[in-house]
């Protein structure tokens, strides 16, 4: 059984890792949250006890209710932390109308180089940076599709 | 009942305030009111501990063993009052000039919770219950200002720092199967009677857990490009205050509970300290943008926490939090200071460059000194040599940026208000206070380590 558990863990994190690598978003996204379930299966398997439903009073030998509890506590806490993340996997797509995290990058290089220039300071204000940023990115994707 | 007290403010005053706009002044205020409210009950619960040793609370009133315990000692409340000076400084910083979102205000209080929670708590899984109030805060606050750059910041803060969290709760569930017990002092009562290897495992994933929120070497690569994108406030709170979860559970779960551990992974972690010095430093002279460099500096400045860790002891350990200390209060100054213009800014942000790279009389002399004391009193003098060329690296760095934004480049990013220059002017009068009256802060630095077992000789 102890076996049986480590294997399911095992392929559900390495699945979780491998979806973290990828270049979508979406993806890497749900790896998080593979992730996060091969951790609550870690701490169901990190119980002391096995045995019926822990109810009181029982004659049984009952389960560890303390890992359940944990779980429980766990699995609240990365479904918010989920929700949270695809609003923001959301918001990035409202910004540069992609989720692939090579144009997410490119459009990062343009703004540390315009950062590096020693003349980055000509640009005025943060709002006309942003601007400048996003005229290229959509030039960017014109020359793209061209 | 009084261990509960700022924890209290800060839940009900956070809860309160996010039903308002934040973006309004008056409510604002109220947040940075409510948040200093705390800060002074924190500071009163210190001086209480300081008098008559470190308070212990059963949550719900629950005997101890049973119940989830509430602890406060010299360590918790030193993190803890640091951590709420910054996050204090920073939102009344943002107030005084414009806040750009009307949750901002409750976010830093939400934070504040989380971070007074976790120094606070003495039980594991409710230290990871802590620790994420606190990084969801976190999450949101770094897309603050929710430009392109802002939100690709957030969502690369969001995948590394849930990687390290998940890490973290996998080593507290190890942590339980191996001991039986979630309360930290029960654990550190077992720990070092337990047999070696999975410990070491369990040891090995906190570990790596901590250093990804500290932003140590080999995991620091998600920080700069975090830091650049966020705003001066964000940063300020991200490094000053959220990076003590990093140097607080290094010192709670290494020192405390993992402390054989600790000496057996001692060259591991002096290694690692001494590349991010390193590292930090020689990448920050490359840089340019004033939240760049920082970012390295920042990465450069968690390697003195790591090597005064590794060599232990009890001057070992007054010097890490010693140095965390003062190290949270640079960053914030720096930080927030980089983003005004004019030559008060130019003199409080010289005050936090001299402070980093160690010059008396600023605060960071005596962080740099303690390291220098403790490579010395252990017999190394290559930590000295280190320490050095850090501080010189540090030296070239700040000053290569001073001259790029306060003598190069005039025009001001934002509005330089007169409100953000008093509180920017105040924390560098802090650190040079700091630096000519160390005292005190020296004696609460070795009065927290002294609930720390003294390392294995």
């Amino acid at each position: 059984m102890t076996l049986f558990v480590s294997i399911t863990i095992a392929v559900i994190f390495a699945s979780a890792a491998y979806l973290m690598l990828k270049r979508d978003l979406i993806r890497v996204i749900t790896g998080m949250i593979l992730l996060g379930n091969a951790a609550n299966l870690f701490i169901m398997a990190a119980g002391l006890r096995r045995g019926r439903a822990p109810v009181v009073p029982s004659e049984f030998e009952t389960s560890d209710s303390l890992v359940q509890a944990m779980t429980l506590t766990a699995i609240v806490i990365s479904f918010g932390v989920a929700t949270l993340v695809l609003s923001l996997v959301y918001r990035v797509y409202d910004a540069h109308h992609s989720v692939d995290l090579r144009r997410l990058g490119s459009a990062e290089a343009v703004q540390s180089s315009l950062d590096d220039q020693p003349t980055a300071h000509a640009i005025q204000s943060e709002e006309d940076a942003q601007d400048a940023i996003q005229d290229r990115e959509i030039a960017a994707r014109q020359g793209g599709r061209r | 009942m009084i261990i509960a007290l700022p924890l209290a403010i800060l839940w009900f005053g956070a809860l309160f305030i996010a039903l308002f706009d934040g973006t309004r002044k008056p409510v604002g205020y109220a947040a940075v009111g409510i948040l200093a409210s705390a800060l002074a009950a924190t500071v009163a619960l210190g001086i209480d501990v300081h008098r008559h040793g470190p308070k212990e609370m059963g949550i719900a009133g629950w005997e101890a063993g049973v119940g989830i315990a509430l602890r406060a000692d010299m360590l918790g409340i030193t993190f803890a009052v640091v951590s709420l000076v910054v996050l204090t400084t920073a939102l009344w910083f943002e107030v005084s000039r414009d806040v750009k979102a009307r949750i901002f205000p409750a976010l830093v209080m939400f934070m504040g919770l989380g971070l007074t929670g976790l120094f606070f708590t003495g039980d594991a899984f409710n230290f990871y219950v802590f620790f994420e109030i606190s990084m969801v805060a976190a999450y949101v606050l770094a897309s603050y200002g929710e430009s392109p750059r802002q939100l690709r910041a957030a969502l690369i803060f969001i995948v590394v720092n849930l990687l390290g969290s998940v890490l973290f709760l996998v080593g507290i569930a190890a942590m339980y199967h191996n001991t039986g017990w979630l309360d930290m002092d029960r654990i550190s009562v077992q720990t070092p009677v337990l047999e070696e290897n999975p410990v070491i495992l369990t040891a090995t994933i906190i570990f790596v857990a901590f250093s990804i929120k500290l932003g140590l070497f080999p995991f620091h690569f998600w920080l700069p490009a975090v830091y650049t994108g966020t705003r001066p406030a964000v940063a300020a709170i991200l490094s000053g205050a959220l990076a003590n979860i990093g140097s607080y559970g290094l010192l709670r779960f290494g020192a405390d509970i993992f402390p054989r551990e600790l000496h057996e992974g001692a060259w591991v972690m002096l290694a690692l300290g001494s590349i991010s010095i390193l590292y930090g430093g020689i990448q920050a002279i490359a840089r340019h943008s004033p939240n760049e460099v920082l970012a390295y500096s920042t990465i450069g400045q968690v390697g003195y926490i790591l090597i005064a860790l590794s060599i232990g002891g009890e001057a070992g350990y007054a010097a890490a939090i010693l140095y965390a200390v003062i190290n949270a209060l640079n960053k914030t100054l720096l930080f927030l200071s980089a983003s005004l213009r004019g030559w008060i800014a130019g003199a409080a942000f010289a005050v936090g460059a001299f402070s980093v790279a160690g010059v008396p009389p600023a605060g960071g002399f005596f962080g740099k000194m303690a390291i220098f004391q403790i490579g010395i009193d252990d017999g190394r003098p290559w930590i000295v040599a280190l320490v050095f060329i850090g501080g010189a690296l540090s030296f070239v760095y700040m000053f290569l940026l001073y001259r790029a934004r306060f003598w190069v480049n005039q025009e001001a990013d934002e509005a330089t208000t007169k409100g953000a220059l008093g509180l920017v002017v105040a924390l560098a009068l802090v650190i040079v206070l700091i630096g000519v009256f160390p005292e005190p802060l020296l004696s609460i630095s070795r009065e927290a380590t002294s609930m720390l077992p003294e390392r294995a000789p």
